[in-house]
């Protein structure tokens, strides 16, 4: 018996040894410590790992202490009363100090000893060395940083170069155009078609590069207007039908009666993509035609699903390349590329512009038969405007620009004299000026009718030189249109604030320039101040909505104002809305300000001038009454009306003002 | 809007009301946690006094979605947040007891709106944690700027690695469900803004306005508001007694519940 129990005193001590042993040297930290954070026990490998002595810590520090200074206040702010409340810890990362003051990285555990009777509880805890971890994480996050930001880089020279390459194309394309037009001889003629044709087909791959690196960019915004979806695809037929006889393919539409006229959407995406599909049912159809039917799937009172499909009969694609032709500089074969020519990039950008509106781009096909493309697309139905817009093609002749005077602004020499030959050629009389000084002072001794204005210049670029001009506040106040490289979107808002009525991308074909002048020549016509209420009308509703695919809310609410506009754009994120709530309060109560200031005076000018800076702060707030309201005041004014009406309609615009400074307040204060 | 108007006070700062008396003592949560923190002190008054706890707009249970960072750029925000809810609750005479950064915003309110507090128990507060000339708050500006940095640069974030640790303890009935997920569980953006606000803050000259009767409890060893500035407050702030607690570290409420409770229980029997 004696001896049996010996034995078990001898294999105790040894298994106590070891444990103590183990506890000494296990491969990670331990040290207990006390409800104030004193240490009172650490083991041999936790005090080598830091390079202190075991007499240095125990009794002498407290385990917080070993903590950089934002361990300790996370120690005594979450961790501490976390152990308090639930007993244990696990996992938490620390950076600890050593002796020389290197970091050293720690996951830490802490489990609570409960006291044997009435004294404090202890705590242990097992520390970790999670240096290697915390390099692969660094590594990796460094990594995932540096790709972000190369990818955020390339993007960005996508856009520069796709940008800087479209000032010199609009030269090349304006010279191009007018050489076509001098005499020239057989050959000469053949020599400025191609240079023509090509740098056309630059001008698109660079337009698709350009659309390419913004969608990856999430740069791309869906504009939601009003537009009539027949006027858009006749167009199209009208252009696309030339191409098709070229190659004896006849071109046909299909157009379901029951097409809402006017819908509300994006036209400028629907074009690019149903350009992008006709040109390729085209491109690839060699005998029979191109059929692109538009049906309504379903029809509601406020909304309309459409069907759009382009069948053609033509080389059709092998099933195996369904799939890669979506994706970028990808046709269905090398041959293909050789064969019809193309950027590979029309697919790839049609597919993601439809996702972007929600929807999807799906393709059937029979090889030498014939491919068809289709997708659907959600409009909202525009049931304000029912009578068919007329598509501006009268001739030229038609309109007589003598009386008509344009300036031209612009810092590059070719691109001025490009646009100068245009209006030689046109007959309508212009100045030149070089610079936005140069234009100030021009203006101030001559009338012009409309200027046309480079953004980019240096020293005052164009949207300065736009404030400069109205705020000379000239008798007659002329159109300025802008014209840049800029795409429209990207610049809508700085236009408005800068006064500036309309804008013209570059490179332009002269067409579109001339459809402009002959536009605002013959707004001219009409009154001044109807001339801006109807710029403004524009301008209204070309403003772009976030990304967004739900149809609004119909602008005409009862409410003076609303924040869903700005909720949805602030997109959960409150701090954002608060910063929307904060600058808008701040734009209304300076506009309330002029308001009063505008009616003391009489001044239609003035106020006319603040309703065209209010839209953009009223549309978001939906503040249509006011606007309204604000409109109806100036035409009393301006008809010089009979002063009770105008003081009714001013009052209720004052107290519309203060509905809405009222509400921002509150929803600022909230 | 809805988000703004709060139409359930009561719901977007997790408004707990318990108690059997009548005169209201509002237990305020400091940086880093929610009122569970209280849940070992407030069971002392539960006899006498309506308790009221809440969490601040970004801590526990409060509503997430009512927090933004331009909102809440001062601590006059969270003050003005203290005050809506005694208004809410329309409550009078109130007791306010603040742990660390709350003790200064439960002042803040106090100057704003006196009419409505009665007296103040001040836990651990500091006016301004940075050194100044003449001034100790227990950090030089470079080891808040470490702190901030720290928090700026931690990818995994202080409070994420809180998340997925907490859960039940049977061992501690007394922690209820509701723990599991939100003590401590602040969301990093948040935990990063209320640092720098509370870190930041230097609202020593305020303390001179301060008009209620207030008891600092100090802490013997605190990290974060050394003995120092508890001398500092307890001399600036007019009508203050100031009781030197024996607990250590930064959270007398979880370390040393009675010892916390008896001080408040004694200065509220003084000055009755």
């Amino acid at each position: 018996m004696g001896k049996s129990n010996h034995i078990s005193k001898q294999s105790d001590s040894i298994r106590l040894k070891a444990a103590l042993d183990l506890y000494e040297n296990a491969p990670c930290g331990s040290v207990i410590f006390r409800n104030d954070g004193l240490i009172v026990a650490i083991n041999n490998t936790l005090s080598s790992w830091l390079g202190y002595r075991k007499s240095e810590i125990v009794n002498h520090r407290t385990l917080p202490s070993l903590f950089k200074i934002g361990g300790q206040i996370y120690f005594e702010t979450h961790f501490f009363p976390l152990i308090k409340m639930q007993g244990f810890i696990q996992e938490v990362y620390f950076d600890m100090l050593r002796k020389d003051k290197s970091v050293f990285h720690a996951l830490i555990n802490v489990r609570e000893i409960p006291s044997e009777g009435s004294g404090d509880a202890t705590y242990q805890a097992t520390i970790l060395d999670v240096s290697d971890r915390r390099q692969y994480e660094k590594e990796l996050l460094d990594a995932k940083r540096k790709a972000e930001a190369d990818s955020k880089a390339k993007a960005e020279f996508l856009a520069t170069i796709s940008h800087e390459i479209r000032t010199p194309l609009n030269a090349i394309l304006g010279i191009g155009n007018l050489l076509h037009n001098t005499p020239l001889n057989e050959d000469q003629k053949e020599y400025a078609r191609l240079l023509l044709g090509s740098s056309e087909h630059l001008l698109s791959l660079v337009n698709n590069l350009l659309d390419l690196s913004k969608i990856e960019a999430k740069k791309l915004e869906l504009e939601y207007v009003s537009f009539n979806i027949n006027d858009l695809i006749i167009t199209l037929k009208q252009i696309y039908s030339v191409k098709a006889a070229e190659k004896d393919v006849e071109l046909r539409l299909e157009l379901d009666e029951d097409i809402p006229q006017n819908i509300i959407g994006d036209p400028v995406k629907l074009n690019q993509i149903l350009t992008n599909l006709i040109g390729n049912a085209i491109k690839f159809t060699k005998e029979g035609s191109i059929t692109v039917v538009i049906s309504v799937l379903k029809k509601e009172k406020k909304q309309v699903t459409l069907k759009f499909e382009v069948a053609d009969t033509g080389i059709g694609i092998p099933e195996e390349k369904l799939e890669a032709i979506f994706q970028e500089f990808s046709q269905a074969s090398y041959d293909v590329s050789v064969e019809y020519g193309g950027t590979g990039l029309g697919l790839t950008i049609s597919k993601k512009l439809l996702e972007l509106q929600g929807s999807q781009l799906h393709v059937s096909s029979k090889l030498h038969q014939g491919s068809t493309f289709s997708f659907e697309l959600n409009y909202k139905v525009d049931k304000k405007k029912s009578k068919k817009s007329k598509q501006a093609t009268e001739t030229q002749t038609e309109i007589n620009f003598d009386d008509y005077k344009v300036l031209v602004v612009d810092d590059n020499d070719v691109n001025l004299f490009i646009t100068a030959q245009y209006l030689d050629q046109w007959h309508i009389p212009y100045i030149t000026a070089k610079s936005g000084s140069k234009a100030l002072s021009i203006l101030s001794n001559e009338f012009v009718d409309i200027i046309l204005l480079d953004l980019q210049m240096p020293k005052m670029d164009g949207y300065q030189t736009a404030e400069k001009i109205r705020a000379l506040k000239l008798s007659q106040d002329p159109i300025i249109v802008a014209y840049s490289a800029t795409t429209k979107g990207e610049v809508q808002t700085k236009l408005i604030e800068a006064g500036i009525d309309d804008h013209l991308p570059k490179p332009f074909q002269p067409a579109e320039l001339f459809e402009l002048l002959k536009m605002y020549k013959t707004l001219k016509k009409t009154k001044g101040k109807k001339r801006r209420k109807k710029l403004l009308k524009t301008a209204t509703r070309s403003k772009k909505y976030a990304k967004q695919l739900e149809p609004e809310t119909p602008p005409t609410s009862h409410e003076s104002f609303s924040l869903d506009k700005y909720q949805k754009m602030a997109n959960n994120k409150p701090e954002y809305l608060q910063k929307f709530v904060k600058s808008s309060l701040k734009a209304v109560q300076d506009y309330y300000k002029e308001f009063k200031d505008a009616i003391k005076n009489d001044d239609t000018a003035q106020l006319d001038k603040l309703i065209h800076q209010s839209t953009m702060t009223l549309y978001y707030l939906k503040a249509d009454k006011l606007t309204a309201l604000m409109k109806k005041c100036s035409e009393l004014i301006a008809a010089n009306d009979s002063a009770s009406n105008l003081s009714t309609t001013t009052k209720e615009c004052k107290k519309e003002f203060k509905t809405i400074i009222e509400g921002l307040k509150k929803a600022k204060k909230q | 809007m809805s988000t703004y108007q709060y139409t359930d006070i009561k719901k977007a700062f997790n408004i707990n009301i318990l108690g059997k008396g009548t005169q209201p003592m509002v237990f305020a949560h400091g940086y880093g946690c929610d009122q569970n923190m209280w849940r070992f002190v407030y069971p002392y008054f539960e006899e006498k006094y309506k308790i009221v706890l809440f969490d601040y707009i970004g801590a526990g249970n409060s509503d997430i979605s009512a927090y933004s960072k331009e909102k809440y750029n001062s601590l006059e925000s969270y003050a003005n947040d203290v005050l809506a809810i005694c208004e809410h609750l329309k409550l009078k005479d109130v007791i306010f007891v603040g742990h660390s950064v709350s003790a200064m915003i439960g002042l803040l309110a106090s100057i704003k709106k006196p009419s409505i507090f009665s007296k103040m128990i001040l836990i651990g507060p500091s006016p301004c944690y940075i050194n100044k000339e003449n001034y100790v708050g227990g950090f030089d500006k470079e080891s808040i700027d470490e702190l901030l940095e720290a928090l700026d640069s931690n990818y995994l974030g202080w409070s994420q690695n809180m998340a997925p640790i907490i859960m039940g303890n049977e061992d501690r009935p007394q922690l209820g469900k509701e723990l599991s997920n939100s003590f401590c569980n602040t969301d990093p953006e948040i935990a990063k803004n209320f640092a720098r606000v509370t870190f930041l803050s230097d609202n020593r000259e305020d303390l001179k306005k301060v008009s209620h009767p207030c008891l600092v409890l100090q802490c013997s060893q605190d990290v974060i508001a050394p003995v120092e500035v508890g001398q500092f407050v307890a001399s600036t702030v007019k009508n203050s007694t100031l009781k030197i607690l024996k607990a250590t570290g930064h959270c007398p409420n979880l370390s040393a519940p009675e010892e916390t409770a008896e001080a408040i229980k004694d200065f509220l029997e003084t000055n009755a």
